[in-house]
């Protein structure tokens, strides 16, 4: 029988498992990565510039609800991500630099309704 | 000041009449007729021009014609020579280069078959490639309008999860 | 299988042949990829082999006639699912030999950094799925975990771990390298001399299973149109970076691995000697990288209406597999008028495959298959 392994085995039995619990943490994420659009509905000027450059044909200018039409009159982004590729065009055409890609990669989800993105005014998000 | 490119074209003008131009280092065009295509490239591929790169088609419906393509690379001048010919756009049809150059032209001209519909008269096979079953035109001329075909072949209106796929007017 | 002219009549009156039948070796085998190919077998002698391509189809050449230039980068780079930044450089340079773009000094470096990473990238896949195909089950396991070193980097430079999403695009880089890359590069090729150490003890299953299999003459080679590893492992001294150097390749000092046997043993032991020397010219990029923009600055912002100018290009590059190039036409509007893609598995997949299939036995498949470092993306386009 063969002892040399032994130091080995229990050199391993006293050490941390090097699997990542998923759901109660994650390796770090870096810097520019692409994620989740944040939007800045205050500093729009609705130039639809957005919507012309999209590869995927995933953003549609749309209007606000009748209460919000008085202070935001032109039309807005609508983004629908499962149609997105995440490519950051949008983020690079903005003269007004009001649309970002964030750091948020946890997207899954069970409801298909929660991937489309209305832009809602800032108090009014929910 | 005689470069080599310069050399090769004036040996090609001087043996067939030709036109031709080139358009940088390690690049020369010429423009043939295409009933003198096989003797044309018989002579180039004793000439040193033994690698075929590529072979492509140009849809060009105004002036009604196809515009075939021969890109040919020589290891030893290291010059890319590129030989373009024009036929009819409703009835093509052109003499098959699978004599000079074996297999590897047979493929690219049985791709071209399928996707233009160009007949290439002393290919041995000329069977699909990558569509299976396609009864249409040809798909990648510029009439072909691939939405149209879908919604009046395949679209199922009643069918719950097609609904949202012709609901805007593009 | 399918058994031929075997019916109760034909039992009586004439001998069947009992060893004669088909084999489909097709797209949902673990072992082949979304490839399949049609055999027809004799005992355990294959005769005949027909390819059969078509699943990944996408149509990219009449895809690209309905976008603009900054938007056909972005599928450029799902051309070749294994290699991504090799197609956007060929794409990019198209579009800046026709458009006649001036590109600054360290875009081109930043160019040729990313295009060699990209290249030990696909080349350590090529030895992982060579190994397990051929039973060393080891190598696999070892050559995905490095792997992930290379990702990492690409994570932090491109903002995203396979797909780039345009990062060459015409006229330079889409952004600059962030702080403390370099230091980080040397550290990752560090970790891969470690790999190309265990790489080279060898393996003796491995040995067995390939030498002498699988073997493809020079005039072969030149006739069926194969460029690349499976070319430079028959004889040929050929490679597009010093036949008609792009980018800033003539400044670099690095040699080209040639073999002469022809078979998947050389072919293998090719991909490790070019990972050698992509090191070689990565660690003299680094030294010289200057500073300055990092795109030209007339397309710094995106333009939605800019025109091309009227004529043709055909650009070839050197991508891992073989030789890539792209042709083409533009008529002076803002789009391209036609885009041929010539990858170069188009060539390898369905002549040569078929060639060297004939007369092998049913267990050297997995070894020719993969030897020939296929993508099936490549090929169908």
């Amino acid at each position: 029988m063969n002892l040399s392994i032994l130091p080995d085995i229990i050199k391993n039995l006293f050490k941390k498992p090097i699997t990542v619990q998923f759901p109660f943490e994650s390796i770090p994420i870096p810097e520019n990565y692409r994620g989740e659009h944040a939007y800045d509905i205050d500093n729009c000027i609705g130039c639809g510039l957005c919507a012309k450059v999209c590869p995927d044909r995933a953003i549609e200018m749309v209007e606000l609800a009748e209460e919000f039409k008085e202070k935001y009159p032109k039309k807005y982004p609508k983004i629908d991500l499962g149609k997105c590729c995440f490519c950051a065009f949008c983020e690079d055409i903005c003269p007004k630099h009001c649309l970002k890609l964030t750091k948020n990669v946890f997207l899954s989800t069970f409801d298909k309704s929660t991937a489309i993105k209305y832009p809602t005014p800032a108090n009014q998000s929910e | 000041m005689e470069t080599i490119e310069n050399k090769i074209l004036e040996k090609i003008k001087s043996t067939f009449r030709v036109d031709g131009v080139v358009q940088r280092e390690r690049r020369i065009w010429i423009t043939i007729e295409s009933e003198r295509l096989v003797k044309i490239c018989q002579w180039l591929k004793s000439e040193g021009f033994v690698h075929l790169s590529a072979i492509s088609v140009t849809d060009w419906p105004e002036e009604d014609c196809y515009e075939i393509t021969y890109h040919l690379w020589s290891y030893n001048e290291k010059i890319l020579l590129t030989v373009k010919t024009k036929i009819d756009r409703d009835n093509p049809l052109i003499d098959s280069v699978v004599p000079i150059w074996s297999n590897n032209a047979q493929i690219h001209e049985r791709e071209l078959h399928e996707l233009f519909g160009v007949k290439f008269h002393g290919n041995p096979d000329l069977s699909q490639l990558f569509l299976e079953d396609w009864e249409g035109p040809p798909p990648f001329r510029k009439d072909f309008d691939w939405r149209e075909y879908l919604q009046k072949e395949v679209f199922d209106p009643k069918n719950l999860r097609e609904q949202g796929y012709y609901d805007k007017t593009k | 299988m399918i058994k031929q002219n075997n019916t109760i009549e034909n039992l009586f009156t004439s001998t069947p042949d009992i060893d004669g039948y088909d084999f489909y070796f097709g797209p949902t085998h673990p072992g082949s990829g979304n490839f399949g190919v049609k055999l027809k077998l004799h005992g355990e002698r294959i005769e005949s082999a027909k390819a059969d391509p078509g699943y990944l189809h996408r149509g990219f050449e009449k895809l690209m006639e309905y976008r603009i230039p900054i938007q056909n980068s972005m599928l450029s780079d799902r051309l070749c699912v294994l290699e991504p930044l090799g197609w956007n450089l060929v794409h990019a340079e198209a579009v800046d030999e026709l458009m006649g773009n001036d590109v600054p000094e360290r875009a081109k470096y930043i160019r040729v950094i990313m295009a060699e990473l990209s290249r030990i990238q696909s080349h350590i896949i090529w030895y992982g799925v060579f190994s397990i195909a051929t039973g060393f089950d080891t190598g696999f396991k070892i050559a995905f975990g490095y792997r992930d070193y290379v990702l990492d980097l690409f994570e932090m430079i491109t903002g995203g771990r396979v797909y780039p999403a345009g990062y060459i695009c015409p006229g330079g880089v889409r952004r600059d390298l962030p702080e403390g890359t370099e230091e980080k590069i040397l550290k990752v090729l560090d970790k891969i001399n470690e790999m190309i150490d265990f790489e080279e003890k060898g393996n003796p299953v491995l040995e067995a299973r390939t030498k002498g299999i699988g073997i493809l003459k020079l005039e072969d080679a030149i006739r069926l149109g194969a460029t690349g590893p499976v070319l430079r492992a028959s004889g040929m001294r050929s490679d597009v970076r010093i036949e008609e150097p792009y980018e800033v390749y003539d400044r670099f000092d690095f040699d080209i691995p040639v073999r002469l046997e022809g078979d998947a043993y050389a072919r293998y032991y090719l991909g490790i000697d070019e990972m050698i020397e992509s090191i070689k010219i990565i660690k003299q990029a680094l030294k010289q990288l200057p500073g300055g923009d990092y795109i030209t600055p007339s397309l710094k912002k995106i333009k939605l209406a800019k025109k091309l100018p009227e004529g043709e290009v055909y650009v070839r590059n050197e991508v891992a597999r073989g030789e890539a190039a792209i042709y083409m036409v533009s008529n002076g509007t803002e789009k391209p008028y036609r885009t041929k893609v010539r990858g170069p598995d188009f060539l390898h997949m369905i002549p040569v495959l078929e060639f060297l299939l004939k007369g092998a036995h049913i267990a050297d498949i997995p070894a020719i298959y993969w030897s020939l470092n296929v993508c099936p993306a490549d090929m169908d386009r």
